[in-house]
């Protein structure tokens, strides 16, 4: 039993942050937990809300403690300004938003106010990718990965599930700059970390070893990555998968190795091809060691409407389509 | 009050149980979404499509119609119902609200016959609605621009700008109808972000305001009928109603923002509206 799941183990009554973690399974939910968490650690940490505070599940933080939690009202931009100035005076504001209003609603004080001060401002965005298919496109966050990632100074996070998402969030303590948390919405992730797992930012999880392709995924297709890999093992196809929690600053050394190693890349997520990991894995073995990739997710387009799972598998973006990019790959 | 108006009123009165109850069908269909700022905007709606605005439903792209815009585009099952209603789309695409491919999604998409632009984030509706009015008045058109925004949605200061632009440019062929259910997603807006005193805040930008019960249909209909309330100045009708108007169990409460509708409570909620007419 691991330290964590032991300090679980002896305290089931009291929901310990840990067992609650562990019974969220929505990174949103674990991001909430991590705002208590990190609040509880220090003072001068405050949640900022702009209508969200059910999508977090911090109602049991405001309620213990609701001078800790400012409620910016459906107002993205002055959130993100408010946070920042908060920032500017030693506080660390943690803000609480949806990922398609929190990037692009506030984007001009997120760049000025936020980046370009290099205020330490975490954003978490529930929400994100096409976890609201079916509200349409002005509810999609397909292309935050590229906004975020062009932002000097800031750090970018896509976590694959509940608990990295936990370690994630606990982790920005350490960071002196921003950072973007990318989250998932109101369904449940499959669990593929643990939450004592050596997590850190920046550093890359290889989930699996392979020598015939890599994958390398973020977020919501890092299940399906190695669900993809399971079956091929059976084809007798190696493939190595790697968990890029991290966008920026990317893990140049996983990346390289696994392109000098394994011969083959597919880049897995769940985001426009253009400007997210898929782009960040290119742009960097383009200058230091071309090798042959394919991009797995969203085209050019603005999405369709429908369930999650639906739209994902209409454009490609699940077990399927990376098997099929490894099999054309190691042809 | 004759009896043609009172036959009037009545009508609009049923054309209102009828988008209610489309509502619930299609968000029962669906599984669930966002009932209380939908119920709210039905008695001004149906005041709206079947009364007010100036429309072709067989030809949604005629270049004189009045323009609707729903700012507070997680109300399309509302809007869904009542275009179905004027004939603008077939009544067999409120069972398609978020399928697979449909353009009926939980928010407007101006793909959709009727449907004047794509919204669902809040605070576009008033600065695109500005545009509209401004897009007549520039081409010498009569036709008249309306907007609904909700009342945690002016919490957006883009709101605030429309406003102050609205006023300056004198669009008097400019209104805002302002659903004021008090209610947004996680509470009431006194306790998220206040809104009060809406009117004196709205007068002070150089709006000509009205306040009206927005479930009396009379009240409603005046107020649509007296429109334009200055020469030189946009309107604002502050409509006062109550989230999830018409299902008891829904009726102001938060947590009928954006709910799950099951064969249990979408029965339940029918029995309550009542048989169509
Ligand atoms: C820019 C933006 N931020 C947040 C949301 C998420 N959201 C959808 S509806 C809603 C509450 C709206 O409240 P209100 O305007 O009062 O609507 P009503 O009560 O009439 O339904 C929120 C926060 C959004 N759609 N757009």
């Amino acid at each position: 039993m691991s330290s964590v799941e032991q300090a679980a183990a002896e305290q089931p009554q009291s929901k310990s942050p840990a067992w609650e973690v562990k019974a969220a399974k929505q990174s949103r939910l674990a991001f909430g937990l991590a705002v208590g968490e990190l609040a509880r650690r220090d003072e001068k940490v405050a949640a900022i809300s702009a209508d969200t505070i059910d999508l977090f599940g911090l109602r049991p933080f405001l309620e213990a403690s609701p001078e800790r939690l400012i409620e910016a009202g459906i107002a993205e931009q002055n959130a993100m300004g408010i946070a920042a100035g908060m920032a500017t005076t030693g506080m660390r504001p943690i803000i609480c938003g949806y990922a398609p209003f929190i990037t692009t609603r506030s984007l001009e004080q997120l760049r000025n106010d936020v980046a370009y001060a290099n205020q330490r401002v975490v954003i978490g965005g529930a929400c994100s990718g096409i976890v609201l298919a079916m509200s349409g496109g002005t509810h999609h966050a397909v292309e935050d990965i590229a906004i975020m990632r062009n932002m000097p100074n800031m750090t970018v996070i896509a976590p694959c599930d509940a608990r990295q998402t936990w370690q994630a969030a606990l982790a920005t303590e350490q960071l002196d700059g921003p950072c973007y948390l990318r989250l998932g919405g109101k369904f449940d992730e499959p669990d593929v970390t643990e939450l004592d797992a050596d997590f850190r930012i920046g550093k890359a999880d290889q989930l699996r070893d392979g020598n015939d392709v890599t994958v390398i995924a973020c977020g919501a297709l890092v299940a399906p990555a190695l669900a993809a890999a399971e079956a091929l093992a059976h084809d007798g196809i190696g493939v190595r998968v790697i968990n890029m929690h991290t966008i920026k600053p990317l893990d140049r050394d996983a990346v390289l190795k696994a392109a000098a190693e394994t011969g083959a890349i597919v880049t897995a997520e769940e985001h426009r091809v253009t400007g997210g990991l898929g782009g960040a894995v290119a742009e960097l073995l383009a200058v230091e060691l071309p090798t042959r990739m394919r991009m797995i997710g969203m085209p050019d387009e603005f999405a369709i409407i429908g369930p999650t799972a639906r739209v994902r598998e209409h454009y490609g973006m699940d077990q399927n389509a990376i098997s099929d990019a490894c099999h054309e790959l190691t042809k | 009050m004759n009896s043609n108006y009172q036959a009037k009123i009545d009508g609009l009165k049923e054309d209102a149980r009828h988008i209610r109850r489309n509502i619930w069908r299609a968000l029962h269909g669906a599984g669930g979404g966002h009932m209380g700022g939908s119920s709210s905007a039905a008695d001004i709606l149906a005041a709206l499509y079947f009364h007010h605005l100036n429309l072709r439903p067989k030809e949604p792209d005629w270049q004189d119609r009045d323009r609707f815009v729903l700012s507070k585009g997680h109300a399309n099952a509302a809007l869904g119902a009542t275009l179905a209603r004027a004939g603008f789309i077939d009544d067999s695409v409120l069972d398609q609200f978020y399928v697979y491919q449909s353009n009926f999604g939980m928010h407007p998409d101006i793909k959709m016959a009727g449907v004047e632009m794509s919204t669902g984030g809040l605070g576009h509706g008033l600065s695109v609605g500005l545009g509209m009015a401004l897009g007549a008045r520039m081409q010498g058109k009569d036709f008249r621009t309306c907007v609904m925004v909700g009342d945690g949605e002016l919490q957006e200061g883009s709101n605030w700008e429309g406003a102050m632009a609205a006023a300056h440019l004198g669009l008097s062929n400019l209104t805002v109808i302002l659903d004021y259910n008090k209610i947004q997603q996680s509470g009431t807006v006194t306790q998220m972000m206040g809104l009060e005193p809406a009117a004196d805040k709205w007068a002070a930008f150089g709006w000509a305001v009205r306040e009206i019960d927005g479930h009396d249909m009379s009240a409603v209909v005046e107020a649509l009928d007296a429109l334009p309330y200055a020469e030189a100045a946009p309107s604002l009708i502050i409509a006062h109603t109550i989230k999830g108007k018409g299902v008891s169990f829904a009726e102001d409460s938060f947590l009928w923002h954006n709910n799950m509708v099951t064969d249990e409570v979408y029965a339940k909620a029918l029995a309550e509206l009542g048989e169509p007419g």
